[in-house]
């Protein structure tokens, strides 16, 4: 007998199972919270920062991920407060900062209202979602691919640096993976990179969320006027 | 690789996969690092996937994946240290040696490592040169050492030539 | 020694053992610590022990190998009994006249006596050095008494009756509601109510719960616990045997830095011979209470000091943080319900029990109670450990027991918390050392380090050189942490080097904002502290370094200059022959000139100059 619950988010009164987190409660009802390293039907790490909501609890709020926060009876969340959009759009911004050759996090950028990127450009390959390794450690059981290194050291890599022979090349990574979806016009020129954002990110077709999004009519996914 | 030290190495450990940071230690105790073979026979006899093993190696400080040098120059950067001024040794040892932290000179002579804090704060700027503490350290006195272990290895790698 | 089977065979062996210790008058007690084996105490040690044998009184002389004194810019040290004669700065060579003429006749030897550095008097008794008399030791003073590797030392001195007590008049109720009346908050940094955490995971059902002794002392300047875990081992696990019974755990962790190889083994021998003694394992002292304890090392991360990192990390794994979205005591190490205190804490609880709980809420002040342990550096003349009642000045530590400013330079701010804490400026040492007090200062107590500061040091390099560490001991999981603290660290160099503009003090304040709100872990929510605390206290500073492109302390090395005084250069060419990058010209006897732009700043010229004449401008 699964249990459910009443939540608030936004004012909105959602019922979810228990067990369920207040990102996938608020996505299944429509309402979009962005998010980058949420895969659904993989575990949620809470490393990317972005779907930060304000968890009102006694009069006081409480900046956490809603990926990791399971739904409780009465829980009162705010999604799209000032200050949490501050705070998200900053997170965002040092995405974009980190990778501007990727469609998705430009995108995401916009989405989440980046104006302005105020940090000199670097031309990473890789935001370390942890997408990847969580579809190859979870979904296959494989850990052909893990995260190596500590701090600005981190990256991902095969075992000892040698594609292991149980990678059976399934190509799950690449789908997942925000860097990889083709740019529009070509690689951004080093040391010429700016602030785009203007196409469609394949994010949220890869993830295949079909609702329309309750607060207006324009689309799927990510495409929420609200966040322009 | 002699495979009776590993060998006891993982006496009373085999699956228990929470031993891999124990296990580790005494590997780089007993070599001065970790070695690939090391890892992958560590992963096998404890059930830990390979991947995890190289993971954990990767992230702590305390291993090495290279050999380490001859000789290892630890410098303290705590804060008490830094505003006695331990800023200035590692760039000393830069100049002198050409290697910054982490790395081992190309003759492998010495390996440089900065290390946060060694808890003795009181003596510091604190310098550990092969297990021994020197407290007090200016880049004079680093660099002198330094000079002096450097003649001392000439004199055995000479008397070694000659023999 | 044979196991002890019940509470009476405790208080036998302890009479036994009092007297014992009572019987002999002569004892030199001599720092083992880590501190002290730096000055190469041991040296000392076996020359002493050497003496003695050759002098035929090793049966009436005792030597006691201790833990740290705290003192460490002094030793190494020791202490004679009869007498309480306090020696510091020692050195083998001393061995034979301290046993010849201290030991045999009685003299004391003058060029060993500790010299004040206040009022340059020589001071005999241990008790009267005005450092160690204006603190009050209730927990450190221990460590003076006892051998660390000695369980017979810490039973004659009363230790184990706060467990004996406990098994045998005390619910754990009943030692929960004693820890909550004495007021007593953990004292790794997060000042959380020691008993609200123990009552939560007491009230967690499950039949397997685990007590963790977090002996990860990261802060760098920090080594409160490294002396008390190496100088005193079975207190804390007779904390952490207290704490166990209370709240329902069978199985206990010390996990220690493995930079303090000394506490590693001295807490490995003290649970070997507990366990020898029965005081660990099954049926404790005739009770129902079972309990064993292992010691974990660390890897080298400081992030595993965090509570969720050090769980993973004694589960085999990286230390990376988890959400604490439900708290460790109720999912903690394997997912069970986990108490978690710091090395200070569980050190606390035995003198709760056996002195009572309002004994220790005595001390402090409304919300802060009892004793806290700080190590004090930096620069001033006394360093070393403080122990003082909470609620004392910062002007007290600093001046009254720390003896005030070295070398005539004036202070300028002290520095709390470690990596998570902020730099307080001289104007705010009145402020007592209290959680909340410092807290809204704009720093914190944190694990007790206080760096001081003067002068010469400047405050923006010391918001680039904890961002710097920061960056370092990350573990790179979340976005802000790991990017944020990187930009910060950007834009700082930026300052110290020259490049910095106005604006760029708004985005630091709002990058600041953002990493400590979003952050996962405590690791990036205070990360922006030491910025936030000197913009806040020294903006002056930054503007210099910004507007002026000045170092007002001298210290950035883009914005100083090395320069040779004509005045006093007598071309003697000793700086020219140490310059390792050859930036130093001149003919003998002749004025010498340093070229600005192979000069790399790093000191040695200064150093070996005997006429004074380079300095930095």
């Amino acid at each position: 007998m699964k249990q459910y619950v009443t939540i608030t988010i936004d004012g909105v009164h959602i019922r979810a199972a228990k067990g369920t987190s207040v990102l996938d409660a608020a996505i299944e009802y429509g309402i979009c919270i962005p998010h980058l390293c949420h895969v659904p039907g993989l575990s949620d790490i809470g490393s990317c920062r972005l779907c930060i909501v304000e968890h009102v609890v006694n009069g006081k709020s409480k900046i956490t991920t809603s990926c990791t926060l399971n739904v409780e009876e009465g829980m009162v969340i705010l999604s799209n407060t000032e200050w949490v959009k501050k705070l998200r759009r900053n997170n965002a911004e040092l995405l974009v900062a980190q990778a501007p050759n990727s469609r998705a996090i430009q995108d995401i950028a916009v989405r989440c209202g980046v104006k302005e990127v105020r940090y000199p450009f670097r031309n990473h390959d890789c935001v370390l979602c942890g997408r990847c390794v969580r579809v190859c450690t979870e979904m296959w059981g494989a850990r052909a691919i893990g995260f190596v290194g500590r701090g600005n050291g981190r990256h991902v890599d095969f075992p000892l640096g040698v594609r292991p022979d149980f990678c059976k090349h399934c190509g799950s990574c690449i789908t997942l993976c925000p860097m990889t979806i083709t740019p529009c016009d070509g690689p951004m020129k080093i040391g010429e990179e700016y602030l785009c954002g203007k196409c469609e990110s394949q994010l949220s077709m890869a993830e295949g969320i079909s609702d329309t999004c309750v607060w207006c009519e324009l689309g799927k996914g990510f495409q929420c006027a609200r966040y322009t | 690789m002699p495979e009776t030290t590993l060998e006891s190495i993982l006496e009373g450990r085999r699956s228990q996969p929470h031993q891999l940071i124990e296990v580790l230690q005494d590997v780089q105790e007993c070599y001065g690092y970790i070695p690939e073979e090391a890892m992958k026979v560590v992963a096998e006899e404890l059930g830990v996937p390979l991947m995890e093993v190289y993971r954990v190696a990767s992230f702590y400080r305390a291993f090495s994946l290279t050999p380490r040098g001859k000789n290892m120059i630890t410098i303290c950067m705590g804060t008490a240290c830094h505003v006695r001024g331990a800023k200035l040794l590692p760039n000393q040892v830069h100049g002198q040696l050409g290697v910054s932290a982490g790395n081992t000179t190309e003759d492998g002579l010495f390996t440089v490592e900065n290390v946060n804090c060694l808890g003795a704060c009181a003596l510091g700027p604190l310098v550990v040169f092969n297990e021994t503490y020197h407290h007090h350290t200016t880049p004079g006195k680093l660099r002198a050492l330094i000079d002096s272990t450097r003649e001392k290895e000439m004199e055995e790698t000479t008397y070694e030539q000659a023999q | 020694m044979s196991k002890l089977n019940n509470i009476s065979d405790l208080n036998a062996i302890r009479k036994r053992l009092r007297s014992r210790r009572d019987s002999i008058s002569t004892v030199i007690t001599i720092c083992g610590g880590t501190g002290c084996q730096a000055s190469r105490s041991q040296d000392v040690i076996d020359a002493v022990r050497k003496e003695l044998k050759k002098q035929k009184l090793g049966r009436k002389v005792l030597v006691r190998v201790t833990g740290c004194h705290g003192f460490c810019e002094q030793g190494p040290i020791m202490v004679l009994e009869p007498g309480n004669i306090f020696y510091c700065h020692l050195k083998p060579e001393d061995a034979s006249d301290i046993v010849t003429k201290t030991l045999l006749k009685g003299e004391v030897i003058e060029r060993l006596l500790y010299t004040d550095p206040v009022t340059s008097q020589k001071i005999q008794i241990e008790t009267e050095i005005p450092f160690y008399r204006a603190q009050d030791r209730q927990l450190l003073a221990q460590n003076r008494q006892l051998d660390p590797c000695s369980i017979e030392d810490y039973l004659a001195i009363g230790g184990y009756s706060a467990l004996a007590k406990t098994l045998a008049e005390l619910t754990p109720e009943a030692i929960i509601e004693k820890i909550k009346a004495s007021g007593l908050r953990g004292r790794g940094g997060g000042g959380y109510p020691t008993a609200r955490k123990w009552t939560e995971c007491r009230d967690t059902p499950g039949d397997e719960k685990y007590v963790i002794c977090n002996a990860d002392e990261g802060d760098p300047g920090a080594y409160m616990d490294r002396s008390v875990l190496e100088g005193n081992p079975h207190l804390i696990l007779e904390g952490m045997m207290i704490g166990a019974w209370a709240v329902g755990a069978q199985q206990g962790y010390v996990y220690v830095r493995n930079e303090y190889p000394l506490a590693v083994k001295h807490v490995r021998i003290a649970v070997q011979q507990a366990r020898e003694f029965g005081l660990l394992g099954e049926h404790i002292l005739d009770s129902n209470f079972s309990f064993d304890v292992e010691i974990a090392r660390g890897g080298g991360a400081f992030v595993c000091g965090e509570s969720t990192a050090l769980m993973v990390s004694l589960e085999g794994k990286v230390g990376e943080p988890r959400p604490k979205d439900v708290h460790t005591v109720k999912d903690g190490l394997w997912h069970k319900p986990t108490t978690l205190n710091n090395v200070e804490t569980w050190a606390n609880v035995p003198s709760i029990i056996l002195n009572g709980a309002s004994w220790f809420a005595a001390r402090g002040t409304k919300d802060s109670k009892g004793t806290k342990i700080f190590a004090l550096t930096g620069r001033i003349k006394n360093t070393g450990l403080v122990e003082v009642a909470m609620g004392t000045s910062l002007r007290n530590i600093v001046f009254d027991i720390g003896g005030g400013a070295t070398d005539g330079v004036g202070i300028k701010a002290v520095q709390t918390g470690g990596p998570s804490g902020g730099c307080l400026p001289i104007d705010k040492f009145d402020l007592p050392v209290d959680f909340e007090a410092l807290y809204e200062a704009g720093s914190m107590i944190g694990s007790g380090g206080i760096v001081v500061m003067d002068e010469k040091t400047c405050m923006v390099d010391v918001a680039k050189y904890f961002l710097t560490f920061l960056q370092d001991e990350s573990c790179g999981k979340c976005v802000p942490c790991r990017l944020g603290i990187d930009r910060m660290l950007e834009i700082i160099t930026d300052i110290t080097e020259g490049r910095g503009r106005p604006e760029q003090i708004d985005l630091l304040k709002e990058l600041a904002e953002t990493v400590a709100h979003t952050s996962l872990c405590g690791l990036g929510k205070t990360a922006p502290n030491p910025v936030l605390s000197t913009l806040r206290y020294f903006p002056e500073e930054y503007e210099a370094h910004i507007n002026e492109k000045r170092c007002p302390a001298g210290v950035c090395q883009a914005l100083i200059k090395y320069e040779i005084d004509d005045e006093k250069c007598k071309g003697c060419g000793i700086c020219l022959d140490a310059c390792p990058h050859d930036a130093i010209k001149g003919e003998k006897k002749e004025i010498h000139t340093i070229d600005q732009d192979t000069c790399q700043k790093c000191g040695i010229c200064i150093e070996e100059c005997k006429l004074d004449a380079i300095s930095v401008a």
